[in-house]
């Protein structure tokens, strides 16, 4: 009878961070551009429901949800921009993991605060040092310009990716806090469900 | 929240490609991508621009909507061929606009980049255009097969997947009410300060997170119902079928990439 249950609160995990999986791609789509930043980099909202499963669950399912928020997102809109999308998974990872591995040390809301506070460091910098090795290379390869130079590469990394990833950590965390703790109740009513 | 989008790329047909098998679509896409990128004579890249039109041309999508998914892009394209014009100073001068000179290589090196990544995004997005996003993740479960035996969870990332798409058009929708709804009672999401903006997601969010949980429970229960326990020894409705179609398609592919590598300079 315990096997059984196991299994049917896997399944509904499973359930769980697809549909996860699918609000977070919805929330791609209801994006906006910094009015100071290029337009390529947009502020959008889907690593919320990352957040919360990796909060909910474990780490590992915060990037399952980012893993199928981007298959979805290429899936949809063809495979324009592989790299976008690759970034975009790598940068939500970033941010989602420290966050989670904090949390589940010691569940309090300063764990949550100091998550954060790492996770969108995390994110900038990790990102920033990224985009300099692999991404802007990467796709200066696939455009055929001949290879940027690395002045071009470090400015472009201090004035628009670090920023903005800042920037959007500091957004995305404004609007995780409290809409967090308007759902907590909620969950933990729920949680108790999963854990039987 | 278009309805082009709702119903996604894919245009139902009965073309030569339409019917191939997903996992040979993807495999082919995936070579041609790498193969693009070993041409570099004129020749060479003309036979591919053919084939890739003849492909298009075959799939008997009207042309407009090939080029209507691929408008997220031309700025791309356009953009690479500007930045090479600008940047490159190899030949000679061809004209001045403005008092800019334009070099020949410059020319010559712009548009075929430009061409390159054209037929990249011409031939992915051939891909979902002819085949269904259901098809491409059974496609995507069935060649990530092998992976199982360093134990990625392949049977349940291929579940998440069609789930996650079977969701989309209901989440859209969803999240559309919700958004009707609360704009009814008040709520502004379009104007406002950042801060404003980003609170006004709230009321949005909680009610589109809180039906999640619901559906999901529901449709765990109903698939537990119905004897669902797991990948093993589970059988399928549509199955996946290499037939000859495949073949053929393997092998005109084949001769058409050798056919590229004899052209090269």
């Amino acid at each position: 009878m315990k096997k059984a249950t196991k299994q049917s609160s896997r399944l509904l995990k499973l359930i769980i961070l697809a549909l996860f999986g699918t609000i977070s791609m919805v929330l791609m789509f209801l994006n906006f551009p910094l009015p100071f930043l290029p337009p390529y980099l947009k502020i959008d909202f889907s690593d919320v429901p990352a957040l919360i499963a990796g909060i909910l669950f474990t780490p590992i399912a915060g990037v399952a949800v980012e893993g199928i928020k981007n298959l979805l997102y290429l899936i949809y809109t063809g495979a324009g921009d592989p790299i976008g999308v690759i970034a975009n998974f790598t940068a939500g990872t970033l941010f989602v993991l420290p966050v989670a591995i904090i949390y589940h040390r010691m569940k309090s809301a300063k764990n949550l605060l100091t998550g954060l506070i790492v996770g969108t460091v995390a994110m900038a910098f990790g990102m920033g040092i990224l985009n300099y090795l692999v991404i802007l290379p990467a796709y200066s390869l696939f455009m055929g310009w001949e290879s940027m130079s690395s002045t071009v590469k470090l400015s472009t990394v201090m004035v628009g990716i670090l920023p903005f990833n800042l920037i959007k950590g500091i957004i995305v965390a404004m609007l995780f806090i409290p809409l967090f703790s308007k759902l907590k109740p909620w969950l933990d009513r729920k949680r108790l469900s999963f854990q039987t | 929240m278009n309805s082009a989008f709702i119903i996604g790329q894919y245009i139902p047909g009965e073309s030569f490609i339409h019917r191939l098998d997903p996992r040979t679509k993807i495999s082919l896409i995936f070579f041609f991508v790498i193969f693009v990128f070993f041409a570099n004579s004129v020749l060479s890249y003309a036979l591919l621009t053919i084939f890739s039109f003849l492909v298009a041309l075959s799939t008997k999508i009207k042309p407009s909507f090939i080029i209507k998914g691929l408008t997220p892009v031309w700025f791309l394209i356009i953009f690479t061929f500007t930045i090479h014009l600008i940047v490159t100073q190899e030949g000679e001068v061809l004209y001045r606009i403005l008092g800019f000179p334009i070099y020949s290589g410059a020319l010559i090196q712009g548009f075929s980049i430009s061409l390159r990544f054209f037929l990249l995004i011409l031939f992915t997005s051939l891909l979902t255009l002819t085949t269904t996003p259901i098809e491409i993740t059974d496609a995507i479960e069935s060649l990530l097969n092998p992976l199982k035996k360093i134990r990625l969870p392949v049977h349940e990332l291929a579940l998440m997947m069609s789930i996650s798409l079977r969701f989309i058009p209901t989440l859209m929708q969803e999240t559309d009410k919700i958004s009707k709804a609360q704009a009814s009672r008040g709520v502004d999401f379009r104007s406002g300060s950042l801060k404003s903006r980003v609170e006004a997601v709230i009321p949005l969010l909680v009610p589109l997170f809180i039906s999640a949980f619901k559906r999901a429970e529901e449709l765990a229960m109903a698939m537990e119902a119905r004897g669902y326990r797991g990948g093993e020894g589970r059988t399928k409705l549509r199955e996946l079928k290499i037939r000859k179609l495949d073949y053929l398609a393997m092998i005109l592919f084949s001769l058409v990439i050798a056919g590229m590598f004899l052209l090269r300079k």
